[in-house]
């Protein structure tokens, strides 16, 4: 997790095509300023940011559904659930699944864990359009290969 | 069985919040339900999963911004029902 550049994922462990399902793995760094407020004296991983990363593990997914033609945004976040707090420290597991593929916008369902210990949840709507500028399409492309996006998978 | 005004109308006023009985065949759903992209993106899920089709939005969209279309021919709710109706019958022709 680089906190500072707002990614959030580390690395994709299984990416299934004809399922539609994505899953993830988050490092929650051990320190951080965030936790300095958040807060003095019980450091928790803010909900927010878990919920940004259950939509970054989603866009991941729908990057791969798409063929990474078009760009995933967040639209709408519906049923968010914070179940359990998140320590410095901690390996979130994230679990994404395509609910529907509509015309220029998708919908998913996210699940994160730590262990088997699930944390939060949420149903995470996406607008889907072509990529606005080629430089976050190259952008994208080298995250991709960092965190692992088995782009081999998406080949039919 | 409901018709496909009505189930329209419901999914509107369910998601929308707007009282079921001001939502008529004649309302326009941006200019007189107010309704805003993104609550459209909603109304859109709900009636993809209802009838199990994909509303070809971008597509429509693209005719309006096109001038090849008006937006009552898609945003009015008879004639969206209408453009529901055929794409339930091709679906069901191709099935």
């Amino acid at each position: 997790m680089n906190l500072d550049y707002f990614q959030l994922i580390d690395r994709i462990v299984e990416f299934n095509l004809e399922a539609r399902t994505i899953v993830v793995e988050a490092q929650v760094p051990q320190a951080h300023t965030i936790f300095e407020g958040h807060f003095p004296g019980f450091p928790i991983m803010p909900g927010v940011l878990l919920t940004e990363a259950m939509a970054q593990s989603s866009g991941w997914l729908l990057l791969g559904v798409t063929r990474f033609e078009r760009m995933p945004f967040l639209a709408m976040v519906k049923e968010a659930k914070m179940r359990g707090f998140v320590s410095p420290g901690q390996l979130l597991t994230i679990e994404a699944k395509v609910e529907h593929e509509g015309s220029g916008f998708a919908v998913t369902s996210a699940k994160a864990r730590v262990g088997t210990e699930l944390k939060c949840s949420a149903d995470l709507t996406f607008r889907q359009i072509p990529f606005p500028d080629p430089s976050l399409r190259v952008h994208m492309d080298a995250m991709a290969s960092k965190i692992g996006f088995p782009l081999q998978a998406m080949t039919p | 069985m409901s018709s496909t005004f009505d189930q329209i109308a419901t999914i509107i006023a369910e998601t929308c919040d707007i009282p079921r009985d001001t939502i008529t065949p004649e309302s326009h759903a941006i200019d007189d339900l107010g309704i805003d992209s993104l609550d459209f993106l909603d109304i859109a899920f709900a009636i993809d999963k209802a009838f199990g089709i994909k509303m070809p939005l971008e597509k429509w969209t693209q005719e309006v911004n096109d001038g090849k279309a008006t937006t009552e021919q898609y945003f009015v709710l008879k004639n969206l029902a209408a453009r529901i109706d055929e794409l339930v019958a091709a679906k069901s022709a191709g099935a």
